[in-house]
């Protein structure tokens, strides 16, 4: 990497995801015109990259390649300024098919898109799948895309299968993980935790063959966020993995998540990386 | 993709207050989780699950 860039910290802002609602945030953007304004938002508070999900029109996730490139559309004609990179999701809806998870990124093409590199239960009452099939399937379209994967961990076992892609030929290095720390099912999400993700991703993956990002769902939200800056890692943010700004307080807006991730990057001693910049750290050839 | 924090949700058999406890705290509350924050005793558990609609009727317990 640049020499220039490894002060650098990229701030990903994950504006929707596919869960919380209107009523357990009013704050939530749930429609493509308040994802679009959201994420302009978040770009002018110093996020790098906006990851998105779509929501139907009775706010359930959805993979509806027709809202993704409503969204794209708003976001580029209301703020042809905002060079913010998009990634969007490939898991937006458990009941989507694999077709429909990808459909979005095959018209759309990206600059990154998710690919969560492994299965697990859904909370207690549903199956989060990813079939090997579904993922070779997936690491194509991106090849064919020129899609940046982001390789979402949410265990040290899934970053076991990354290292397996690799060897098979279906990931190139260097990777891009999400470290999803603290979510029901996966891995807890506290500073041993998350220092155990790295050093099995070091191990398995070579030191200089990644680049990473993490975030905690809940109460472990700061813990990993600080260490993760800490650590060299980049940080995601956002209503996505929480609607609650700090105990008791409601998130008002997800930019406010990326002005506080802002501050504390700027305060150890680092700086925000620029869309740009992100690029050049991640290799996106677009 | 995530879905938010997981809650055990209850209602207290005593005094009948609603209550929640994120499933990551489990480790911090050890034995008391699940018990009401007014009376103490164990709730009557209701269902668990990522926030619903309904979860603001649920008062959140952290500490």
């Amino acid at each position: 990497m640049d020499k220039a860039l490894k002060n650098k910290r990229i701030i990903t802002a994950a504006v929707t995801g596919a869960w919380p609602k209107k009523e357990n945030n009013p704050n939530v953007p749930m429609t493509p015109s308040e994802i679009a304004d959201d994420v302009y938002a978040c770009w002018k508070a110093g996020a790098a990259i906006a990851h998105i999900h779509m929501r139907d029109d009775e706010g359930n996730g959805t993979m509806d390649h027709n809202k993704f490139a409503e969204t794209v559309k708003l976001l580029n004609e209301r703020y042809p300024d905002c060079d913010i990179i998009v990634n969007m999701t490939t898991s937006g809806d458990i009941y989507a098919t694999d077709e429909t998870r990808v459909l979005h990124v095959k018209e759309l093409k990206p600059e990154m898109a998710s690919f969560d590199c492994g299965s697990m239960n859904w909370l207690n009452f549903g199956l989060f799948l990813n079939s090997p099939k579904f993922l070779e399937m997936c690491a194509q379209v991106f090849k064919d895309t020129n899609t940046k994967p982001e390789i979402e961990c949410f265990d040290p076992g899934m970053i076991g299968n990354a290292a397996y892609y690799i060897k098979k030929g279906v990931l190139e290095a260097p990777l891009h993980f999400q470290f999803c720390m603290g979510c029901a099912n996966g891995i807890t999400g506290s500073v041993k935790d998350l220092l155990f993700m790295k050093e099995t991703a070091d191990r398995l993956i070579g030191k200089d063959n990644y680049t990473w990002s993490a975030f905690g769902v809940g109460h472990s939200a700061m813990e990993v966020m600080y260490a993760a800056i800490a650590l060299g890692g980049n940080i995601r943010v956002g209503m996505e993995d929480n609607v609650m700004y700090s105990k008791g307080v409601l998130a008002e807006s997800n930019a406010q998540f990326v002005l506080r991730a802002k501050r504390v990057i700027e305060e150890f001693g680092c700086e925000v990386a620029t869309p740009d910049e992100a690029r050049q750290i991640l290799g996106l050839k677009k | 993709m995530t879905w938010g924090v997981g809650f055990f949700y209850y209602r207290c058999p005593r005094c009948g207050r609603k209550f929640k406890y994120a499933e990551d705290l489990m480790i911090y509350f050890e034995d008391s989780f699940g018990h009401c924050p007014d009376c103490g005793v164990p709730g009557i558990y209701v269902k668990d699950g990522p926030r619903g609609k309904d979860d603001n009727e649920y008062y959140e317990v952290e500490e």
